[in-house]
């Protein structure tokens, strides 16, 4: 079991502070470019607390295999999310979450 | 005779079905492809579809009297062996609603015996020469096929109706009738008039239909059966009490009543009355009969029917459907005669009917209408008769009624014909203010016409005088008595208590009074026709009116119409003339027939063949009661008859014809609000429109009301407005904001979060009370650990939580014991739960040993017990909802 010299809980004390984070940026911030790094902040945790329980609880592979898929499905959403941001950018000339509320109305 | 009985035997007369089949085969040609066929060909068909079914009807009638006359020579009684052929096709439907829950099989069968043999013969003979007659009347009619399709098809029905073996064939045909009178009334229906005559007719027809359908249903409950003989068998088990109460089972009426404080009005819907149930059907049959045959109160669409081509309202409204009522009450004879209340009101009902439409006939000016008049009046009295038990006599007045009735309506018929080729307006041509001295112009018109009117007045020796005499001496001499032979009536009286009417004393006197007055009327205003008609000088001369004439085919003077309307103008032009032989013939066969056909009938002189023939049908019928010396009483009754005849006519003929109607226009000018009230029919069709329509049309207007404001108003606009306000508030939700959203699924996903990772004691508990073995098996859950009490001593089994979830116990008879169970999360939160189970003692009250109440088996096919919730406690019950009750 090794854990590079730490305890399972730091993993989990780092990886819910990171996510911590990521979920407040989030929600406090308005620019969509800084939202979207929130966003894979909070999958970044995740994946940290996979892949620390991953060494811990399981013999197999399970954990680590689940982050490569988060991290592959992490790619595909900043991909999209940033064309989203360009694409409002085009249209509005805006970066600014706020300014997308064309629903509302 | 040897070789059609071979041909035809009894029991599966196939000749029935060549009666009922030509007919409609006539209509079915004649509707589907008359048009192309052309005007002989339909023609052709139309004769003879109806020219074959006469001749079947006339070997059948002569087979029945064959085999009635072998009967009664084998047996040497006229009454044991009815004559009947009959034909049974095929099982209809089968139902089990009968008292004694035996099922009711209803057959299409047909049959024929002397009552409807002799129907049949006047259905289809009348029947032929009205076809006859309007190959000529309605010549030059452009829907000439669809007339004879219509006509062949009435026939037909007329015929399901009469030959039908029960109540559910006849009722085909007596819808059918309806059916087929809609459409003949309503034939012109390009004019808003005759379409309304039609569905009037319809209409009135079906409020009487209703009656039927229930007399039906009330027959199979008590009687179990809708065929004529399991209905003359069974009809005795209809002397029997029925509770009957205003709204029935529903007391709500009353109960609404009761709240207001009004008790004795809710008292009067809750007080049950009880009648026999022989007077209810009989009353409801009657009520088809009185729509079906235009008596009070349906009376009012066959004067309107009028609105038909003549030869309609000739085979309508005299020889065939209006017959359908009385035919009804004869083939019913066993069940209306158990009933006297009933019968009285029929009896009752029949001269009133006589009477009410012989006074509206004074007033009229249409010729038409005043045969229509004349007919219900003379249905009056058919009523009159079969509602006093006389049903030979009534049934006898049906068949000279049908003669005479028929020549009348096809004589006024010729003599429109006539006035229509002259004056070209279709109501002034039906205008006895036209009319007179046409006795010269078409003889054979008058002489048949005069006929048919010696017959209806009643001159001795013609038709009409020995069947409405027989009406009036029947009305005095004969009643309905109790229906207790065979002790009957006592042997129910004890069960259920049957509230019985006699037929009132004074009955007979009254119902023989009415009659002679009808009588005295119909002879009046008969004679007014006549003498107006035919007698006098021509008064189609001088037409009040402008009328529309081709005047260029009368060769006449173009100034005198450039004005319009035109007073007083004399007409020149074509003289009336008289019809062809078409028309002619019916008429004269019909005029002779009206003359002679008393002769079938004359029980006056002892001579009744008619009645000795038709007698084994009625011979089930017990209650009639007849006054001793009968036959003296016939002859010392019979100077009122003539006197009705005479005083009736003579006083018509002293008006009309010596005083040249001054005496009436005098009695006009005295009372002219009388006279109008009259002429307009007593009002009755407003006071129906006021009261019947009123009454529909105010409770469309409060549900018209009710749906406007309640439906509408209430319901959807509360709908409306409720959508209306949640979507305002969601609104508030829908921000627009990416931070509002986010928020929103963060607090969502912590709450999960906190649920899942909170722990949960609980338990589903399964016992068996036989084995004793009870199962406790607590849920899963992310991080928890459970640790169990089992012993109830407080000391938990091992201090460790561990991952155990579930429990196995078993427990003695009656023995009860507390389980704690702790759970504790990942985070270190410990929930506790106490579980307190008992098993019950045995439970002696089955031989199986097994606890009803708690044992149930579970899906996997094992057993579950139920554990009894602790006071105080929430339920620790989490388990399906098969055992949702509580271990004793």
């Amino acid at each position: 079991m090794n854990l590079l010299g730490h305890a399972l809980e730091h993993y989990v004390a780092l990886s819910a502070v990171l996510f911590a984070i990521g979920a407040i940026g989030f929600l406090v911030r308005r620019n969509l470019l800084i939202q979207l790094m929130c966003v894979e902040l909070m999958l970044n945790a995740v994946n940290l607390s996979l892949v620390a329980f991953n060494r811990v609880h399981s013999s197999d592979g399970n954990g680590q295999a689940f982050a490569f898929f988060v991290i592959a499905i992490a790619a595909a959403e900043a991909a999209v999310g940033l064309s989203i941001a360009l694409g409002f950018f085009r249209l509005r000339n805006s970066v600014h979450s706020d300014d997308a509320d064309t629903l509302r109305h | 005779m040897h070789g059609l009985n071979t041909l035809f035997p009894a029991t599966d007369c196939s000749l029935i079905l060549v009666i009922l089949v030509m007919p409609l085969l006539g209509a079915i040609v004649n509707g589907l492809f008359g048009k192309r066929l052309g005007k002989s060909a339909v023609t052709l068909m139309a004769l003879s579809a109806v020219g074959v079914a006469f001749l079947a009807s006339v070997t059948a009638y002569s087979m029945l009297l064959t085999q009635q006359a072998q009967a009664a020579h084998a047996v040497g009684s006229h009454a044991e062996h009815p004559a009947r052929l009959a034909i049974e096709l095929w099982r209809w439907f089968q139902i089990s609603a009968a008292k004694d829950g035996g099922p009711v099989p209803i057959d299409v069968a047909f049959s024929i015996d002397a009552l409807s043999g002799t129907m049949a013969l006047v259905v289809t003979g009348v029947g032929f020469l009205i076809h006859l007659y309007s190959t000529k009347y309605m010549e030059h009619d452009p829907s000439y096929h669809r007339f004879f399709a219509y006509l062949n098809l009435f026939i037909f029905s007329m015929l399901v109706l009469i030959l039908g073996d029960n109540l559910a064939v006849l009722f085909v045909g007596w819808e059918g009738v309806g059916l087929c009178s809609y459409l003949l009334i309503g034939f012109w229906f390009e004019e808003e008039k005759n379409a309304a005559a039609g569905k009037k007719a319809f209409i009135t027809n079906r409020i009487g239909d209703f009656g039927l359908l229930v007399a039906m249903g009330l027959l199979v409950y008590y009687v179990g059966a809708l065929d004529w003989q399991g209905i003359q068998e069974g009809a005795h088990r209809l002397v029997t009490g029925v509770e009957l109460t205003p709204t029935g089972g529903d007391q709500l009426i009353a109960k609404v009543f009761h709240a207001l404080g009004v008790n004795s009005v809710s008292e009067w819907f809750l007080t049950p009355r009880y009648a026999m149930a022989s007077t209810l059907v009989a009353l409801m049959l009657f009520l088809g009969c009185a729509g079906k045959s235009a008596q009070l109160p349906l009376y009012v669409w066959l004067p309107d029917a009028m609105a038909g081509p003549t030869p309609v309202s000739a085979l309508i409204h005299a020889a065939t459907m209006v017959t359908a009522g009385v035919y009804l009450v004869c083939r019913m004879a066993p069940v209306f005669a158990l009933s006297p209340s009933a019968m009285f009101v029929i009896a009752l009902v029949g001269a009133l009917t006589a009477l009410l439409a012989a006074s509206i006939a004074f007033a009229q000016k249409d010729i038409k209408k005043v045969l229509a008049y004349s007919t219900v009046s003379q249905l009056g009295y058919m009523f009159l008769g079969v509602g006093v038990g006389a049903f030979t006599a009534g049934f006898f007045h049906v068949l000279t009624h049908a003669f005479f009735k028929a020549c009348l309506f096809l004589g006024a018929g010729s003599v429109i014909h006539a006035m229509h080729a002259r004056i070209h307006d279709g109501d002034a041509s039906q205008d006895m203010s036209f009319m007179g001295g046409l006795r010269r112009y078409m003889p054979l018109t008058f002489v048949s016409f005069a006929a048919s009117w010696l017959a209806i007045v009643g001159f001795p020796g013609t038709s009409g005088f020995f069947s409405k005499d027989e009406i009036l001496l029947k009305a005095f001499t004969s009643s309905i008595g109790l229906p207790n032979h065979s002790g009957m009536v006592e042997a129910n009286r004890g069960a259920g208590g049957i509230p019985i009417t006699a037929w009132p004393s004074w009955g007979s006197s009254l119902l023989f009074t009415l009659g002679v007055a009808g009588a005295v009327m119909t002879a009046f205003y008969m004679t007014r026709l006549f003498v107006g008609t035919f007698l006098g000088e021509f008064k189609g001369w001088t037409i009040i009116k402008g009328h529309h004439a081709a005047h260029n085919q009368h060769g006449h003077d173009d100034a005198g119409h450039q004005d319009g309307p035109v007073a007083g103008l004399d007409l020149e032009g074509e003289a009336p003339h008289e019809s062809p032989w078409q028309m002619t013939l019916p008429l004269v066969v019909l005029g002779s027939l009206a003359l002679f056909a008393g002769l079938l009938n004359m029980p006056l002189f002892g001579f009744e063949p008619l009645g000795h023939f038709l007698e084994p049908v009625f011979a089930s019928v017990h209650t009639v009661v007849v006054r001793p010396h009968e036959h003296e009483l016939a002859f010392s009754l019979l100077p009122f008859g003539i006197l009705a005849f005479a005083l009736g006519t003579g006083t018509a003929l002293w008006v009309y014809v010596a005083q040249r109607g001054v005496p009436a226009q005098r009695f006009v000018a005295m009372f002219p609000g009388f006279h109008r009230l009259v002429a307009d029919k007593w009002r009755v069709d407003e006071f129906y429109k006021e009261v019947v329509i009123g009454a529909l049309e105010l409770v469309a207007d409060i549900l018209v009301w009710v749906d406007k404001w309640v439906v509408d108003g209430l319901l959807a606009r509360v709908t409306a407005g409720a959508v209306a306000i949640s979507g305002a508030l969601l609104r508030l939700l829908q921000t627009g904001r990416l931070q509002t959203y986010a928020t929103a699924m963060v607090i969502g996903l912590t709450g999960i979060g906190w649920y899942l990772t909170v722990p949960h004691a609980t338990a589903a508990v399964l016992g068996d009370v036989v084995t004793g073995t009870y199962t406790l098996e607590a849920p899963p859950g992310i991080g928890y650990a459970y640790r169990w009490d089992a012993n109830g001593d407080g000391k938990f089994e091992s201090e460790k939580f561990a991952e155990k979830r579930n429990l196995e116990l078993k427990l003695e008879r009656t023995e009860r014991r507390q389980v704690v169970l702790e759970v504790r999360s990942a985070f270190g939160q410990i929930r506790r739960q106490t579980f307190s189970l008992e098993r019950p003692a045995e439970d002696k009250s089955t031989d199986l040993g097994v606890q009803r109440i708690d044992v149930y088996p579970d899906s996997k096919g094992g057993r579950k017990g139920v554990v009894r919730r602790q006071p105080g406690q929430p339920n620790p019950i989490k388990a399906g909802s098969d055992h949702a009750g509580s271990a004793q």
